[in-house]
């Protein structure tokens, strides 16, 4: 190893310290034995800097590398995908500390550390990472400039000053490409990493999945309108409806995904709002009914709910116009009537006697709906998370033996009676109110708000909403879960330390809705600036722009400040007029470069004798340029400048090419 | 004509052995109608250098041995009354001789000094109201023996300026001398030197030389070279234009004897250590003999192009 291409004491220092700062983020995801990996090739590669150790051989590497992969393998099932391809590549990061001999191979392991950096915003996207990550990106950079400086060098602090420095000033430029960098779709999908597979609604329910959807206080989406706030009791957000059961579980059936478009009308005042979703591996977006949406590649189903073509597998930014008196589906397809008119063969007696009771009473569905209603009012139902196991009939069950449950419940039951007394209903999944946060003006949904309710379809009012759970507990509707669980101590019983659970403690609830607000920006305005956005928002300021424009205008303007840049370094107006000085100034570049270098005062006769003496085998080129240059510049004679051209360009010809300056 | 040069320089070349460049320079110097001043111990060859030019280029030649007794008279010449005639008789000096060597000149007083070197500078002498015109061409060289300085008078600065040159011509080199002491006395050489150059010959060249092209860019760097002298903190004062002027001259002599009719920044920085090196001082040693490295830093360090 020779002394040049040592790694200085400096930029090791700050390589182990960003290493540190780029795994941090990393710990809660990586297996134990990469951690102490990680600590065992630190300690020696720093025993290595103290001469207390050797560098492993070969064998010892191939072996360390063979047992990282295996790991790999075997905590995660599989080298590929991302969560196990991070895991290989912190292992990689970390090992590639013990063959770090050369400044190449810490140029390797600073690069190395810049992507690892990169792949931590696949865990963790919030501001607070953003801004986490600034630390490693100065270190990585600390220990580059380290790379450069002397060995004798041994304050570690200006160097990370200068990378701090650094940082600030690419700050502007950072935040110009954010602006108008056109922004690319990805060039393959990335699959979501396993733990960020969020919890949510899924596409069948059973009283059990939403039960455990309201242990979660993880965010679902944010909404903030144009104008005034609904009420709460009004934000029944749909997410999609499901119109099979199989005496258990109610699913959505395949007809929903291919069914056409249904007919509805526009009634009454709309309401438009905007959506900040997280992300939920599921097509559906939500919103108020009955929505329309400028998302791209996103369209209205058969049953009013919206859906994109590709699953939400990070945050998404959309605007929604909701119709909420829209009449909808006043002549359906007989198709979607028979399909919410399904139920089990059997099953469920004493329901189905009480369906037919009904529909004798009430011949009019309106009218039966109501019955049902006042029924669920009266009689002593209760909400609950935790109900009572309910038997094979479990409506039969949960109507006349328990009564008491939650919304799934509810909508279940109140979905089979309609559809036992013949009218076509079916269960909608979605959430129901949210928080409103006065601070930023928007509702912010939560898991906990997930909610099923039933609609039902009517001869001249097509499908009509309504809320079973509001009989029973309206107080989970007008102010939301925890009110109506306020008895049995449910609410976030897992969470004990979640800051929702401590909403009566003013001070505590103004700053998490405060912080909550500052997230809720970072989401809209720099995660939610996607294509879409960035189009709208440089549509606003430039008037019409599409992407085409945009990348020229950002290829010009780049090109101009380069310009300028290189105008202000390379000073042209500075640079010799006179045109035979210019083509001497670039022979002396050129023999420079091949390790002659004139000394100021040196003759152009001298250079080029002592030239030639240096490259024999191009004296005689030399030479010629230096006569020629002479006749012109001191015999005045009068040949153009283009014979000096000539003979520089044979020079150049006989000279191996070189781009870069021969050490002398 | 060139041809002829050449073989002046050979004809000295074999009495000086070993001095090929000072030669060149003295020869340099004398075709630029510059006067010569020799720095150097005794015994160096200062003498028959002199002798040997004015031998080769065919000129008369008279040596001065300055000493402190010697009166301007001495040099210039006196009127003798003649009684035959009855009048006053002009006796010419030893100035009166187309080359002068005004030996140890350092050792004169400064008022024999300078009826010298008015005389080297008008090319005329005034001698008791009448004044006389010096043999054309006119070259006077002088030595000065740095040594041995007890009773001497040292050039002031202004007297120096009208030497175009100062030379030093050294020890020989180990082959020269073996070569020296091998061979015969090189007094006894002189006589049989033919004389390379008739007058009208040395005077065409002389003509010729002023006809030397230099050109602009050539002339900048001289100016650069001054105006470094002028400018630079080091320099205890710059150099005068007349000193400029002897710098672009013996530039051209020098490149007339390399057989050019150009004149290229060697021939510049050739002739820079004897034309200016006895016109500087260190500013921080005003008085001493700091010229040889002031030269050595305008060479190094004024851009050539």
């Amino acid at each position: 190893m020779s002394q040049a291409s040592a790694i200085p004491r400096i930029s090791l220092t700050w390589l182990l310290v960003a290493q540190v700062l780029v795994i941090i983020p990393h710990l809660s995801h990586l297996p134990l034995w990469v951690i102490g990996l990680w600590l065992g090739s630190a300690a020696w590669r720093v025993q290595i800097f103290r001469m207390r150790a050797r560098y492993p051989n070969a064998w010892a590497k191939g072996g360390l590398m063979l047992a990282a992969a295996l790991g790999v393998f075997l905590s995660r099932g599989s080298l590929i995908g991302l969560d196990a391809g991070v895991v290989l590549l912190v292992a990689a990061f970390v090992l590639k500390l013990l063959e770090m001999r050369t400044r190449r191979d810490a140029l390797v392991l600073v690069f190395l550390g810049f992507f690892v950096v990169v792949t931590a915003y696949l865990f963790d996207d919030s501001m607070l990472m953003a801004f986490y990550s600034l630390l490693p990106v100065t270190a990585l950079l600390a220990a580059l400039i380290g790379l450069q400086q002397s060995n004798l060098a041994t304050q570690p602090w200006p160097t990370v000053r200068l990378a701090g420095g650094m940082m600030l000033q690419a700050l502007p430029v950072m935040l110009l490409l954010f602006v108008f960098f056109p922004r690319m779709g990805p060039l393959w999908s990335l699959p979501v990493p396993n733990d960020k597979a969020t919890s949510g609604l899924s596409d069948s329910m059973t009283p059990a999945d939403i039960a455990d959807l309201s242990r979660s206080a993880a965010l679902a989406f944010r909404a903030s309108f144009n104008g005034e706030t609904p009420p709460r009791s009004e934000l029944y957000w749909r997410a999609l409806t499901f119109d099979r059961f199989d005496g258990r579980r109610w699913s959505q059936s395949d007809y929903a995904e291919f069914a056409p478009a249904a007919q509805w009308q526009k009634q009454g005042e709309p309401v438009s709002y905007s959506i900040v979703m997280q992300p939920s591996s599921q097509r559906w977006l939500f919103a108020l009914d009955v929505a329309e949406t400028t998302l791209e590649q996103t369209r209205q189903m058969s049953d009013f709910r919206l859906q994109r073509r590709q699953p939400v597998d990070r945050s998404l930014i959309y605007q929604a116009t909701s119709w909420p008196q829209a009449l909808r589906e006043t002549q359906p397809s007989t198709e979607s009537l028979r399909r919410a008119l399904q139920l089990p063969e059997q099953g469920e007696p004493r329901s189905r006697a009480w369906a037919e009771q009904l529909k004798r009473d009430y011949p009019q569905p309106e009218q039966l709906v109501q019955a049902m209603l006042s029924h669920f009012n009266q009689q002593p139902f209760a909400y609950t998370l935790r109900p009572p196991a309910l038997g094979q009939n479990n409506i039969d069950d949960f109507l006349f033996e328990t009564r008491s449950g939650f919304c799934a419940h509810y909508a279940g039951a109140m979905t089979y009676v309609l559809r036992a007394a013949g009218i076509p209903a079916r269960v909608v999944a979605g959430y129901q109110g949210g928080e409103y946060n006065p601070a930023g003006n928007y509702v912010q949904v939560r898991q906990f708000d997930a909610h099923a309710w039933v609609e039902y379809w009517q001869s001249g009012r097509g499908w009509v909403s309504v809320d079973p759970t509001f009989q029973v507990a309206p107080e989970r509707i007008e102010s939301g879960l925890e009110d109506a669980l306020s008895g049995e101590q449910t609410f976030l019983e897992d969470s004990p330390f979640s800051p929702l659970r401590y909403r009566n403690l003013s001070w505590l609830n103004e700053l998490r809705l405060a912080w909550d607000n500052i997230n809720y920006g970072w989401q809209r305005w720099v995660l939610g600036y996607q294509s879409q956005q960035q189009l709208e928002f440089l549509q606003r300021w430039l008037g019409r722009v599409d992407a085409q424009t945009l990348v020229m205008g950002l290829v010009g303007g780049g090109g101009l400040l380069l310009g300028l840049l290189a105008l202000w370094l390379f000073k042209p107006w500075q640079r010799e007029r006179d045109p035979q000085q210019r083509v001497f100034q670039r022979f002396e570049r050129l023999l420079a470069r091949h390790g002659v270098t004139r000394q100021p005062g040196e003759g152009p006769r001298d250079y080029a004798a002592r030239a030639a003496l240096q490259l024999p085998a191009q004296a005689q080129a030399i030479q010629a340029f230096a006569l020629a240059f002479e006749a012109q510049r001191y015999a005045g004679q009068a040949t153009s400048v283009a014979e000096l051209h000539l003979c520089l360009r044979a020079l150049r010809l006989s000279l191996p090419w070189r781009l870069t300056r021969l050490e002398s | 004509m060139r041809a002829k040069l050449d073989s002046v320089l050979e004809a000295v070349n074999q009495v000086l052995l070993g001095k090929e460049q000072q030669v060149r320079l003295a020869l340099t110097c004398l075709l630029a109608e510059g006067h010569l001043l020799i720095e150097d111990l005794p015994g160096m060859g200062k003498t028959t250098l002199s002798h040997t030019l004015a031998k080769v280029l065919g000129l008369s030649f008279q040596r001065i041995q300055f000493t402190s007794d010697l009166l301007p008279g001495d040099i210039l010449g006196t009127s003798v009354f003649d009684k035959d005639t009855g009048q006053f008789v002009f006796h010419p000096g030893p100035i009166f001789a187309e080359l002068v060597l005004a030996d140890e000149i350092n050792r004169a007083t400064p008022k024999s000094q300078s009826a010298l070197l008015e005389a080297m500078e008008e090319g005329q002498v005034t001698i008791e109201g009448a004044t006389r015109p010096l043999p054309q061409p006119f070259f006077v060289i002088a030595t000065q023996n740095p040594v041995s300085q007890g009773g001497t008078f040292a050039l002031p600065e202004s007297q120096l300026d009208r030497f175009m040159m100062r030379l030093s011509l050294g020890y020989p080199g180990k082959a020269a001398e073996k070569a020296l002491l091998l061979g015969d006395s090189r007094r006894s050489l002189l006589p049989h030197l033919p004389a390379v150059l008739n007058h009208s010959e040395l005077a065409r060249v002389q003509a010729e030389i002023p006809k030397v092209r230099a050109s602009d860019a050539l002339v900048d760097y001289v100016l650069r070279l001054v105006d470094a002298t002028r400018t630079q903190p080091q320099f205890a004062w710059g150099l005068s234009p007349r000193a400029s002027l002897a710098l672009l001259a013996a530039a051209r002599a020098w490149a007339f004897l390399a057989g050019r009719d150009y004149v290229i920044p060697e021939d510049v920085q050739a002739v820079l250590p004897a034309v200016v090196g006895h016109r500087l001082r260190e500013r921080a040693d005003p008085a001493g003999h700091g010229g040889g490295s002031l030269v050595q830093w305008l060479l190094r360090e004024v851009p050539a192009l």
